[in-house]
């Protein structure tokens, strides 16, 4: 049997596959804890954290190094075992996939931008695309079609065929928000995205990507600590310490 | 497996550098086991190759068909033992010799060409039919004359044998009547001429090991061999096969480690790139999977340079052993380095099974 069937089984009614028929996409985080390390070594690196994200909400995550922003956003997507809690996606109880599960899920449901090594460097912006496509089995054509497609909206028709190393740094971004959109997912988590970018680019490329998301009904979660690029999300959390709290309303999400 | 296949046609100088490294490896093992299979069958291949089921030695020749002294009329006490269906001698002796002015050493053989211990490796020409002619495995042509040192014997070539050489130098198997006729020129008061060994065929119904039990019982003083036993019990062949096969495991153990650490270093380059891939859903076993089949083509694609490479290695040496391109050697040696580099890749696959996607995220 195969990984993708294997999961299917373990899975029951196949609540990856069925996209169109899911009811609407529901971030729940209840009472997280993650602790590193064990004895008079461990470490909390988030304490009880709980929030829930709607769907076609655009929420940004800040908080200073260190503060477990990125321990959540690797919880939320399936990277990283919390020691308590649980969190959900859908109907989709993250916490109690097996490993395997978690691989699956990650590809079909959840979108990353990473801060760094963003894409893989021995393929083409448009590769990087289908690439992921592939790993869900969608046909050639329609994945050909969609990662055009993405590729014009994002403005970088034109460097479809280039690798990554001959991009700049905001197209490199843009690549990847591309791929982070390629399968569809019900969640894009963002990592820290303008890190490498000037300011007037990281604005351009986060504004990008709350319009995406937003326009396409995911969601989304941004961790950053550029307080500058709250603006464009709906909401702001904010982790001290390993506490989350719910620190404001934003306004102006998408523009 | 478009991924592996992507990142090689993208790596073209990487790779091809990789090949090109594995392929000097898998070259060196091809080489080696040629040579000293060369070199064995050089010092073996005269017995190896006679037309016999088994040959008797005097006792006291310690397995040693050189040392080994018969009276005619053992062939006869052989011939006569139960299971036996012919037996004829073999008398060999080295001598120094000239061909077109050229000085050389030749093993004569004299045998009965048309009974048990004639010679096999035939090239071209024909066997000996009358005293006088000769079958050689050296640098001769046919109808050459080799002028036998000190007896003066001539003996024309007539015919051209491939891979009868016997310690590694040229043989000539000629009539047991030119053999006597090289003796007595030296000799020429002797009662009789002693033959070193009586080859013999065993009858279809019986058992080679219980003959040579039977002439051993039947026909005092001599002790009876298979012709494998026989070619094995060579003085000094077992420890120099031993050698050789120590130099060639070596060479290919050291090789395949190579090979695998090779690749470990190529996984190791690209480890931040497999964590991305790992954190945007790849399965580490479609990873492992890539790796796999990238070493898979890089072995096989060197394995092809390296067999070409030994080709042109084995036709440009002039090592003056007969040294042969064996297929069955190539395709085990390709095999058995594809399969120990494919095994010694698990390092690679064990350090990207053990990739914790999280790190993509910097969370560890």
């Amino acid at each position: 049997m195969s990984e993708q069937d294997a999961t299917t089984a373990d899975m029951g009614p196949d609540p990856l596959i069925d996209a169109d028929q899911r009811p609407t996409a529901l971030l729940q985080v209840r009472d997280v804890t993650k602790v590193y390390g064990t004895g008079h070594t461990a470490v909390t690196a988030l304490q009880t954290a709980t929030m829930s994200v709607e769907q076609g909400e655009f929420v940004a995550l800040v908080g200073p190094s260190g503060s477990g922003k990125t321990t959540l956003i690797s919880i939320i997507g399936g990277l990283l075992a919390p020691t308590t809690g649980s969190v959900h996606i859908g109907d989709i109880d993250v916490t109690a996939l097996s490993r395997k599960e978690l691989t699956r899920f990650r590809a079909e449901r959840v979108g990353f931008v990473f801060q760094s090594a963003n894409l893989v460097p021995f393929l083409t912006a448009r590769e990087n695309l289908l690439y992921v496509a592939g790993l869900i089995g969608s046909s050639k054509s329609g994945a050909r079609a969609r990662a055009d497609q993405l590729l014009e909206e994002l403005g970088l028709a034109d460097r479809a065929k280039n690798l990554p190393e001959q991009l700049s740094g905001g197209e490199r971004q843009r690549v990847a928000i591309g791929r982070a959109l390629m399968n569809d997912p019900d969640l894009v988590l963002v990592d820290e995205p303008t890190a490498a970018l000037d300011t007037a680019l990281g604005r351009q490329v986060v504004q990008l990507l709350g319009r995406e998301v937003k326009d396409r009904g995911k969601t989304g979660i941004m961790v950053t600590h550029d307080l500058r690029m709250v603006e464009y999300t709906d909401r702001v959390f904010q982790i001290l310490d390993g506490h989350l709290t719910h620190v404001e309303s934003s306004t102006g999400a998408g523009h | 497996m478009q991924l592996a296949l992507t990142e090689m046609r993208r790596a073209k100088l990487r790779f091809g550098l990789l090949t090109g490294a594995v392929s000097l490896l898998v070259f060196l093992v091809l080489l080696l086991t040629t040579l000293s299979g060369a070199l064995v069958g050089a010092l073996t291949g005269a017995l190896e190759g006679l037309r016999t089921d088994g040959l008797a030695y005097s006792q006291t020749a310690r397995d040693n068909i050189s040392a080994s002294r018969l009276p005619a009329d053992t062939v006869d006490a052989v011939a006569a033992v139960s299971g036996v269906s012919a037996a004829a001698g073999i008398a060999t002796l080295t001598t120094g010799a000239a061909v077109a002015g050229e000085s050389l050493d030749v093993q004569v053989f004299g045998v009965a060409l048309d009974g048990p211990g004639a010679p096999s490796g035939l090239q071209n020409g024909r066997l000996p039919t009358t005293d006088g002619e000769a079958a050689v495995d050296g640098s001769v042509s046919l109808g050459d004359v080799i002028t036998l040192d000190p007896s003066g014997v001539q003996l024309t070539v007539v015919g051209l044998l491939r891979g009868a050489q016997f310690n590694a130098i040229p043989t000539a198997y000629t009539t047991l009547g030119t053999y006597d006729a090289i003796v007595r020129a030296s000799f020429d008061n002797l009662p009789f001429v002693p033959i070193n060994a009586v080859a013999f065929t065993v009858a279809d119904d019986a058992s080679i090991s219980d003959v040579v039990a039977a002439i051993e019982r039947a026909v005092p003083g001599v002790s009876a061999y298979s012709l494998a036993d026989a070619v094995a019990l060579i003085p000094g062949i077992e420890s120099i096969s031993q050698s050789f096969g120590i130099l060639v495991g070596l060479t290919f153990i050291i090789g395949i480690v190579v090979i695998g650490f090779f690749f470990l270093i190529l996984t190791v380059q690209k480890l931040k790139a497999f964590t991305l891939l790992r954190a945007i859903g790849t399965s580490s076993g479609r990873l492992a999977l890539s790796v796999s089949l990238q070493i898979a083509i890089v072995v096989l694609l060197a394995s092809v340079i390296a067999v070409a490479l030994t080709f042109l290695a084995v036709q440009s040496l002039n090592t003056g052993l007969p040294v042969n391109l064996n297929v069955a050697t190539i395709i085990t040696t390709v095999l058995a380095v594809l399969v120990f580099s494919l095994l010694s890749g698990l390092l690679s696959v064990r350090r990207i099974v053990r990739l914790d996607p999280a790190t993509a995220v910097g969370a560890r």
